[in-house]
């Protein structure tokens, strides 16, 4: 992931800024609104003709608006999925696609649409229509919005947007955010942002391709756990004196290797997302020493821990991130890198990773299992998965995005909030999905659309026996916690 | 660079129905004017780039409902509001005599930082019309009274200073935007080590 970031310093297309001052209106077609509570549009004081125009937006607006206007919404129609970012005065934050200066008309639609359902009481959550799914969150000073033509659950929309919020709030800190809109709201948010919308873009991203955050775990670098053992101590062993160092993390490739952590703190998956995020969308630290603010806003939101960020050496890409309370600490975090580096170097560390990622995820089929194309399994305990590497017949971006929703939809049957399964056969279009829920994992499997029901379902069960023999699971996750 | 940085402001337009907010605002975006009248509905929303002081600005405009029926939506859209214009018909005594009432609930709903200073701007619309009902210097004396704001004769039919009207407002408001700069970084995080934070789930990988 790391090294085929895409547009990771430039993030993704921006509509070019025209020189020339324009202007442009809205209006936004909503025939459906879904409420926490469903309640018919008159009871808001309106008739259903007024409410109709209310969400329509104007019935005065210039045909030459109406089709500048268009454009703008064209332009953004053609995205699977798009996220805005709003401060509740209705300014414009961020914005996935486009320029959100020329979008502004749209955000004060947005505010419109959450503040009109806010005064009566209730919380607009989604609305629906023409198969694309408009999910609203409301977070303090900040309203985030998503519209998306994807399959997903709610639940699973909604996992994305506190993504985002959270992403905006390692940025800038809870604390700071609410001061801010407490004291001036009308505040410019992307003053403070400016630069770090590519931690946004970039988070949609990896959200998109990988299958972590449908999950909530992270992925683990399978390593030998005597080697991974020898990481660790020599982690351990390098840090054990620096006062108020809380986390230290080593990383490759977006997988963890390992997490040394203060005794009493721990690390949440959404954390380690932003961790692995804010590696993943810069380039620059691979050529330098960096020494950041981040927040992790589960592990506290309202102030910053100072990161320091590394890749172990040109030989060796792996990323070690020494997280403090301390901001006077980058000296003394920096020598104690080398140390490690030094140290993994001489006890041969260096090339038991290096083998490591040289070493692909092997493929479903090589496990001879009958019509199996891929899998991934989730360890209960610790938030941590494997999945299979994605082969033929999902070659092409399209097929990888396809075999992802099927995922999105397998796993919202398995987790449903209500009806929890243990046991999920779905038979699909062009394949078989099965989700399998043991003691100490999640299964998820993808077979061949002929295999039989109780074929997949034997395979299932015969596959921890084959896949987690011997050492291998303890290769796959990571059991021990090592602790400064 | 970093002066040049993108800036955005929220103009609300406020006032009687029927005096021509809507208008105003087409004539001011569009270039263009009805004679026909629709009542808004809510809010409409439009948006100009305009240059101020040589850097380039989004007006994000507002235009409300002047109909009391959608009043009760006022806090949230004034809420966040960089400047205002408080619009009047000068052929209607009535719409003028609004203005105080308009202001007011503005003030209260949007309770910005600095009630003295909040940028604000007076239209006396529909100059082209014959019947006119309010004088200039009735108009300019409410102008003086509440902190001179800045008092505009305009018809938004024949484009008469809706220009200057909007460039009025969108000066004042970045003049009250340069003021305040945030360098309130925030402390560092203090270790408890006797108390486990509230962190949820356990993650021990």
């Amino acid at each position: 992931m790391s090294s085929s970031a895409p547009g990771g310093l430039e993030g993704p297309f921006k509509f070019p800024n025209s020189p020339e001052p324009q202007s442009s209106s809205s209006s936004f077609v909503v025939p459906y609104i879904e409420e926490e509570r469903p309640e018919s549009p008159a009871k808001h004081g309106l008739d259903e003709k007024d409410f109709e125009k209310l969400v329509l937006g104007s019935d005065f607006v210039d045909e030459s608006n109406v089709d500048e206007d268009c454009n703008v919404a064209q332009e953004l129609k053609k995205y699977k999925y798009n996220i805005f970012v709003l401060s509740s005065a209705g300014k414009p934050v961020y914005s996935r696609y486009g320029n959100e200066d020329k979008l502004s008309t749209l955000f004060g639609v947005m505010q419109v649409l959450v503040s009109f359902i806010q005064d009566s009481n209730d919380v607009l959550k989604s609305i629906r229509c023409n198969g694309c799914t408009f999910t609203f969150l409301s977070k303090g000073p900040l309203i985030l919005v998503s519209v998306a033509k994807t399959q997903q659950s709610d639940t699973q929309l909604l996992s994305q947007l506190t993504y985002v919020y959270n992403q905006v709030i390692s940025v800038v800190t809870l604390s700071r955010l609410t001061k801010i809109f407490e004291q001036k709201c009308n505040y410019d948010l992307r003053r403070l942002l400016s630069g770090s919308e590519r931690l946004i873009d970039q988070l949609l991203v990896f959200m998109e391709t990988d299958y972590a955050f449908l999950l909530g775990a992270v992925r683990v670098l399978p390593l030998a756990p005597t080697a991974r053992d020898d990481i660790s101590n020599i982690i351990v062993s390098a840090c054990s004196k620096i006062k108020n160092l809380v986390f230290a993390l080593l990383i490759a490739n977006n997988q963890l290797i390992t997490l040394v952590r203060m005794k009493k703190y721990e690390l949440q998956p959404s954390d380690l997302h932003l961790l692995f995020n804010l590696v993943n969308s810069s380039e620059s630290f691979k050529t330098a020493e960096s020494w950041t603010p981040i927040c992790l806003p589960l592990f506290n939101p309202s102030g910053f821990l100072h990161c320091h960020v590394s890749y172990l050496s040109e030989d060796c890409q792996a990323c070690l991130m020494l997280l403090t309370v301390d901001h006077d600490l980058f000296y003394t975090l920096s020598t104690a890198k080398q140390k490690i580096v030094e140290t993994l170097r001489r006890k041969g560390s260096l090339k038991d990773i290096n083998d490591a990622l040289a070493l692909k995820p092997i493929s479903a089929s090589e496990l001879g299992i009958y019509g199996l194309r891929h899998f991934m399994c989730k360890s209960r305990k610790h938030p941590q998965f494997w999945s299979s590497r994605v082969d033929t017949p999902y070659d092409t971006p399209e097929e990888v995005e396809h075999l992802m929703s099927l995922y999105q939809n397998l796993h919202q049957h398995v987790h449903h909030p209500t009806r929890p399964l243990k046991l999920c056969y779905q038979q699909m279009d062009s394949e078989i999905m099965l989700g399998h829920i043991t003691a100490e994992y999640e299964f998820y499997f993808t077979f061949e659309p002929l295999v039989t029901k109780s074929d997949a379902i034997s395979a299932a069960g015969r596959l921890p026996s084959v896949w987690l023999k011997d050492d291998e699971e303890k290769k796959k996750f990571i059991f021990t916690d090592p602790t400064f | 660079m970093a002066s040049r940085r993108k800036l955005l402001l929220k103009i609300i337009i406020l006032g009687d129905s029927g005096v021509g907010k809507t208008a105003l605002m087409n004539q001011y975006v569009n270039k263009k004017f009805s004679n026909q009248y629709k009542a808004t509905i809510g809010a409409d929303f439009l948006t100009k780039e305009v240059m101020v002081d040589n850097r380039i600005v989004t007006l994000q405009i507002w235009d409300t409902a002047g109909q009391e029926r959608f009043q009760s939506l006022g806090v949230a859209f004034y809420r966040g509001a960089d400047g205002c214009i408080l619009v009047f018909d000068t052929t209607s005594m009535n719409s003028f005599a609004s203005l105080d009432a308009w202001r007011d609930e503005f003030l209260i709903q949007s309770s910005p930082k600095n009630t003295e200073n909040f940028p604000f701007v007076v239209l006396g619309n529909k100059i082209d019309l014959e019947n006119r009902a309010v004088s200039t210097k009735r108009a300019q004396k409410w102008c003086q009274t509440k902190n001179n704001i800045p008092y505009f004769e305009t018809s938004a039919k024949e484009a008469v200073n809706v220009e200057q009207a909007f460039e009025t407002i969108a000066k004042s408001a970045i003049a009250l935007e340069k003021e305040e700069i945030y360098n309130d970084f925030p402390g560092d995080i203090i270790l408890d080590r006797d108390n486990k934070p509230n962190n949820g789930a356990a993650c021990n990988c």
